[in-house]
């Protein structure tokens, strides 16, 4: 197990070099060691201001994403469960959608939106599901998600149909998600928001063990079964709105990590979710590194590489599981 | 080209008339001929077509009934190419963002140009169609035709489009000598707009989106209308029509200057992610929002004095 997570961990480390050194401009070692270094050097504003805080972005958004998904999926004890399924995505898409249509002026306007967005669709889905009183039932949670999110959708479609701003259709460009607008800024912002509900997740670790066993069980060895749910919804929300604030919606990461880590890991949350931060982040930065270099200069949307590279990984890790 | 013979009133008063005759199976053009005997057997003979059968930029060769009175035109440049040439009151539809000439307003707004509404163009009663050739409109253009509408599907993407589209709409219109004049007018005027500049070409980042930064390659109008006006697309290498680049290609390719098309004072300047392109560092923006600079049209001369005037005062 020590030999695994040391493996994971040097594999995450070359991924994070890897990261700093490919990208759209070809920069030899040697350029990217002394722009890393010197400040004066030729490459130093590519390296330290654009790909470092890019790469330590997509790592901590792969992270929380992949962590997300791990704790709705033990939370909710379904394995289809992901961060997007709670209406998330469509409440982010139509924040963005009104504030591009609304022409909200300011550098920031549309990830705040985006914000505000998902944290509106996020509040809805969990009114809805709070069933008799104040229980959480993850399986009107799962449906709320669904429907809140399919109802934001098509206020989104009829925005972007009725809007007489043709940029209005560019929202779904910018949703697909990218890294391109990364920042230290952005990066600052989005760790120092997400360290609270990461430590959340983690602190409910016992519990999440406890309710994978079933609901019955759980609360008779003594995990408050309502309180986690509760937690662990509202934490794993809030970490995917910061990250659709920050990349727009990237798929896959949140559902298919936790899985592929289980399959060569402990069950035990306590030793499971770090492995799933560090998988999922490093799995994003490789997303990334191809996206940004497979059609140079242009980018590809990194939501669209982490299908086409993780879907057949995954299947090869399914296949080994299972035979 | 008999089908032109036939007037467009017939067809459309005949529930199964045919004014147009598109080369397709010989069984349709067989029937189609039949038709025409029979009604031209009970009515007298239409006046002599001044226009005949039309190849489109689709490669389908079109016959409109000369000339056409009813003109539904769904793409902007060809509406102000319409009115250029003088066919403006017969345009009795456009789209959306046909904003120009003003006159062009007071023309019933059909809505979108691409996939449009079919009920919205058949209720104009049109006897000629004209659509942007994208693929989304292939389905269209065939069910106007089978019903009896000819639809043109023209490209209207590059300089060179204004006076081929111009002649080619004087000529369905029964305007020809005024578009020749429009297109002879515009190419002298474009050649002379045209700057051959003796220094180093400013580069200039064409950034049509900011979130994420999309850009416009090699090929493509504004590409073309930066160019002859001195200066460089920093992507000339790129021969897509769009797509998104990362701001490190941009800083590492340092742009003289960047043009926007979004109005107003320009937001992405202050992230900080931008600081590392000189450019915006420096604030040298050129922004250009003028329906002139994203589609073709006897404006572009205009357009591109403009931009090498600011070209010229930036550099």
């Amino acid at each position: 197990m020590r030999a695994r997570t040391a493996l994971l961990l040097l594999a995450v480390l070359a991924t994070l070099a890897l990261g700093l050194a490919a990208g759209t401009v070809p920069l030899a070692p040697a350029e990217v060691w002394a722009g890393l270094w010197h400040s004066d050097a030729g490459s130093a504003v590519i390296v330290r201001d654009l790909r470092a805080p890019r790469v330590l972005l997509a790592f901590c958004v792969g992270g929380s994403l992949a962590v997300s998904g791990a704790a709705l999926q033990a939370m909710i004890r379904n394995p289809l469960a992901e961060p997007y399924l709670l209406g998330l995505s469509g409440g982010a898409g139509l924040g963005a959608v009104i504030a591009i249509a609304t022409r909200a002026a300011g550098a920031w306007a549309v990830p705040i939106a985006a914000f505000a967005g998902a944290v509106a669709a996020v509040a809805l889905v969990y009114r809805l599901s709070l069933v008799a009183g104040r229980r959480l039932d993850p399986r009107v949670l799962l449906l709320s998600g669904v429907v809140v999110g399919s109802f934001a959708g098509a206020l989104m479609s009829a925005i972007i149909v009725l809007s007489p701003s043709a940029g209005t259709r560019n929202a779904f460009l910018w949703l697909l998600g990218g890294f391109g607008s990364a920042s230290w800024q952005t990066l600052a912002v989005f760790a120092a928001y997400a360290v609270l509900p990461l430590g959340l997740i983690g602190a409910s670790a016992r519990s999440l063990d406890l309710i994978a066993l079933g609901e019955e069980p759980a609360h008779h060895l003594g995990a408050d079964v309502d309180r986690t749910r509760r937690l662990v919804y509202a934490s794993t929300a809030l970490l995917t709105a910061a990250s659709v604030a920050a990349c727009g919606i990237i798929g896959f990461v949140g559902l298919v990590v936790p899985h592929a880590v289980r399959t060569v890991a402990r069950p035990l949350h306590r030793s499971l979710l770090p492995l799933v931060f560090l998988a999922g982040g490093g799995f994003l930065v490789l997303s990334d590194v191809v996206s940004r270099t497979i059609v140079r200069p242009l980018e590809l949307p990194v939501g669209v590489i982490t299908a086409l590279v993780g879907v057949p990984l995954f299947a090869l890790l399914l296949r080994r599981t299972l035979t | 080209m008999s089908a032109a013979r036939l007037p467009s009133r017939i067809a459309r008063h005949h529930p199964r008339g045919r004014a147009i005759s598109i080369s397709g199976p010989r069984r349709i053009r067989r029937a189609s001929w039949a038709l025409l005997l029979a009604l031209s057997a009970c009515r007298p003979a239409a006046p002599a077509a001044r226009s005949g059968g039309v190849v489109d930029d689709a490669g389908d060769t079109v016959a409109v009934a000369a000339p056409p009175r009813r003109i539904v035109s769904l793409i902007p440049a060809t509406t102000e190419l319409l009115f250029a040439i003088g066919a403006g009151s017969s345009v009795v539809g456009r789209t959306e963002w046909c904003d120009y000439p003003p006159a062009a307003a007071a023309v019933p707004n059909l809505g979108d140009g691409i996939a449009p509404n079919v009920e919205a163009v058949l209720a104009s009663r049109p006897d000629l169609v004209l659509l942007y050739h994208s693929a989304q409109n292939a389905a269209i253009a065939a069910r106007l035709r089978t019903l009896g509408i000819p639809a043109l599907r023209l490209n209207t993407d590059r300089l060179a489009d204004v006076g081929r589209i111009g002649r080619l709409l004087g000529r369905v219109t029964g305007h020809a000598a005024a578009a020749d004049s429009v297109a002879a007018v515009f190419d002298s005027a474009l050649a002379s707009a045209t700057v051959t500049p003796t220094g180093p070409r400013p580069k200039v980042l064409l950034l049509v989106w900011e979130q994420p930064p999309m850009t416009i390659g090699r090929g493509s109008f504004l590409d073309d209308l930066v160019r002859r006006a001195g200066g460089v697309n920093l992507f000339e290498d790129v021969a897509s029509s769009a797509g998104t680049v990362s701001i490190e290609a941009v800083a590492s390719r340092d742009p003289d200057l960047i043009l926007t098309t979004t109005a107003g004072p320009v937001a992405f300047a202050s992230r900080p992610e931008w600081q590392a392109v000189r450019a915006v560092r420096e604030r040298r923006f050129l922004p250009v929002t003028g329906s002139e600079f994203n589609r073709p049209s006897p404006r572009a001369p205009a357009a591109i004095r403009e931009l090498s005037a600011k070209l010229r005062r930036a550099g």
